[in-house]
């Protein structure tokens, strides 16, 4: 093909379309509703592993957490109940024996505990107790102030670092280092904030404070208390021989037998993967079922279109194939104008998907704050999926009646009117 | 005239047939038809409305193909050729020129003179230069603009001449060339003829008028498909040169 074929059929194909304003907007609208189901899908999916990648790097990919409870739900939540409980002997147990981790520290949480300021009461505030060592994780990372030191672990201070949301519901005016809180009826001395860890997959971590593990089972007990152990590989490489040592050690102190199942969960940011495959897996089929659609729609619309557009240029062709146009040539001419129609369609629907997503991503997170991760731009690499999808509907669209075109007689369209 | 041998011949028709199938009914347009055209030769063809004109020049155009016989252009036998390969003679040996002077009525006149040498590959400066040339050929170096709308049947067919011509050509096919044209702006016509066969080109005309045949130096009348008569003109009409000049 001869490049100044195909730039004439380029330049053909602007005019044609030119021509037909209208209804070439109505027969690319098909292809516009697809591009934008691409568009936004894969804006979302971007959104979503935004979060899972977020999330792993607060939990940190190299972390392991031992508890009663499986994070990946897919267990039988009963069966999770019925579990004994880890003690703290356990714990401790278990971080003595422990060589291959890092470190190794116990957690005891408390969901939606009373927190008195003043005389305000907030209740969906969860408390953690932990070591002095959790200051050193990155969900543990302080903004202001500091973390609580290993003295005041041991003589179990009455200190409290507020993670960041729950430190600003408490004071708005973020003035609350130095006062005191009551805790489950206990008084507290705040002493620092952690940094904002906010995803939307675990937006409760942005809403608890943290206190000695000392001071905490001095205020609810220990008694039917189930702690998890948070263990830090040192780095990803080293998660599998950690979690073997792991696994082993708990067996042992759980007195397992080797033929009885766990009793423990250990879960890992791994976990976090799998369950936002489902999401994605649920994101894809509904919104490959609607893209397929409106292709298929729009491959109708598109194919009619250009069947029109060959009968209406019966003539053209006639004299284009008298005056020595090939076959190629013209078959060329209607699949790039078909592709051209289908590419400015899906430039289309980019402007206009910018535009929603820019107004979602600005306005949303106003009402719904969990679904501030929503980026207000569309991924780059979306640009080159959509243009490349649309070129290919355009051709498959323009196919049947290019060869239709191709194949006239040219005496036969010349004698057309 | 002196003897002539085998390789002047630029067209030889050798019982070239053409039957169409209208419903049940076989319509032979052309029977078993043989002659042969010499390069630089001016012809005029003519004959009753439905007697064969179109379908013999369209078959020497290679628009159309024969039923039956051998048809050789240049000594190259066209009955096998591809498609392409006869799209290709179309565009670099032969310029038509219709009645219906068939412009793309939406390009300019520049753009339509260009159109066959975007076929051969031109590249697009060179293009709009022969263009150019051509259409200040024919008298319209002032309206290269135009779109054929804006242009009168007379300049319209000398826009198609100048089309005809981009390529360069070795025959110009014209069916009917002034059949839409009054007598006046016909007669422009016969000039530009004139003058392409008097700078060698071969020129293939079919015509209804007697006066537009006797241009030609040789004319053949085709009757129901058959050559009727086939005779040189001993006395062509030769415009004179006054009026060649009025084109320029
Ligand atoms: N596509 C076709 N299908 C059927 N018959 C055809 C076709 N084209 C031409 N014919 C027939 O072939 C015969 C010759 O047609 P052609 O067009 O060559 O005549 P012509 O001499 O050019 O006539 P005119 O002077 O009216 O243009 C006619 O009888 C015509 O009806
Ligand atoms: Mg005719």
């Amino acid at each position: 093909m001869k490049f100044s074929e195909i730039w004439e059929a380029i330049v053909i194909a602007l005019d044609s379309i030119k021509a037909n304003k209208l209804r070439s907007f109505l027969a690319s609208l098909g292809v516009v509703i697809g591009i934008s189901f691409v568009i936004i899908m894969g804006w979302a999916l971007a959104g979503l592993d935004k979060v899972l990648l977020d999330t792993i790097n607060m939990i940190g990919s190299d972390m392991l957490y031992v508890d009663k409870w499986d994070w990946s739900g897919g267990q039988n939540w009963k069966l999770l109940q019925a579990r004994k409980p880890i003690t703290l002997e356990q714990a401790n147990e278990f971080i003595k024996r422990v060589k291959t981790a890092e470190v190794a520290i116990p957690i005891a949480k408390r969901h939606r505990t009373l927190i008195k300021y003043e005389n305000l009461n907030f209740e969906g505030i969860s408390v953690q107790g932990s070591l002095s060592e959790y200051g050193l994780t990155p969900a543990g990372a302080i903004l202001d102030g500091r973390f609580f030191s290993p003295s005041e672990d041991m003589y179990s201070a009455n200190v409290v670092v507020f993670a960041y949301n729950a430190y600003y519901s408490v004071f708005p005016d973020g003035d609350g280092i130095g006062k005191t809180v009551k805790i489950n009826g206990h008084k507290f001395y705040v002493i620092g904030v952690v940094k904002k860890q906010g995803t939307a997959l675990l937006d409760f971590v942005d809403n608890q404070v943290f206190v000695p593990l000392s001071s905490f089972l001095g205020c609810f007990g220990k008694y039917r208390r189930s702690l998890s152990i948070g263990v830090k590989a040192g780095s990803p490489e080293m998660l599998d021989e950690v979690r073997t040592e792991t696994i082993g050690i708990m067996r042992g102190i759980r007195g397992l037998e080797p033929w009885e199942e766990l009793d423990f969960s250990v879960n890992e940011t791994k976990t976090f993967e799998k369950s936002t495959d489902m999401f994605r897996l649920y994101v894809w089929g509904i919104g490959i079922g609607m893209t397929v659609l409106s292709f298929i729609v729009g491959i109708i619309g598109i194919t009619n279109i250009m069947f029109v557009s060959v009968a209406e240029r019966t003539k053209e062709i006639g004299i284009r194939k008298a005056i020595g146009a090939p076959k190629r040539s013209i078959l060329f001419q209607f699949i790039i104008e078909s592709a051209i129609l289908c590419l400015i369609g899906s430039a289309f629907s980019f402007i206009g998907c910018s535009v929603l997503i820019y107004a979602v991503a600005t306005f949303l997170p106003k009402a719904f704050p969990s679904i501030s991760f929503l980026s207000p731009y569309i991924p780059l690499k979306l640009l080159y999926i959509a243009s490349f999808v649309s070129i290919i509907v355009g051709i498959l669209a323009g196919l049947i009646p290019a060869i239709r075109a191709s194949n006239l007689d040219p005496v036969d369209s010349l004698r057309y009117e | 005239m002196a003897a002539t041998n085998q390789n002047d011949f630029l067209i030889q028709f050798e019982n070239i047939s053409k039957v169409y199938q209208m419903g049940l009914e076989l319509v032979h347009a052309l029977r078993d038809i043989t002659l042969s055209i010499r390069k630089n030769e001016y012809v005029s063809i003519m004959g009753p409305s439905g007697s064969g004109k179109s379908t013999l020049m369209n078959i020497i155009g290679c628009l159309d193909t024969p039923s039956t016989g051998k048809y050789f252009f240049k000594q190259y036998d066209v009955s096998d050729m591809s498609d392409n390969e006869l799209a290709d003679i179309r565009n670099k040996e032969i310029g038509f020129v219709f009645q219906t002077f068939n412009l793309l009525p939406r390009a300019t006149a520049l753009k339509n003179v260009e159109l066959p040498l975007v076929y051969s590959g031109v590249n697009s400066s060179k293009r709009k230069e022969i263009a150019q040339q051509l259409l200040e050929g024919v008298g319209l170096g002032d309206r290269i603009t135009h779109k054929p709308n804006e242009l009168s049947g007379g300049q319209r067919q000398r826009v198609a001449v100048a089309r005809a011509l981009a390529n360069n050509p070795s025959i110009i096919l014209a069916d009917e060339p002034t059949g839409n044209l009054d007598s006046k702006t016909g007669k422009e016509i016969m000039i530009l003829f004139n003058k392409l066969w008097e700078k060698g080109n071969t020129i293939i005309l079919v015509t209804h008028e007697e006066e537009i045949a006797h241009y030609s130096h040789r004319i053949i009348r085709l009757r129901d498909g058959l050559v009727e008569s086939d005779e040189k003109n001993g006395n062509p009409i030769v415009p004179k040169i006054s009026e060649l000049e009025e084109i320029e």
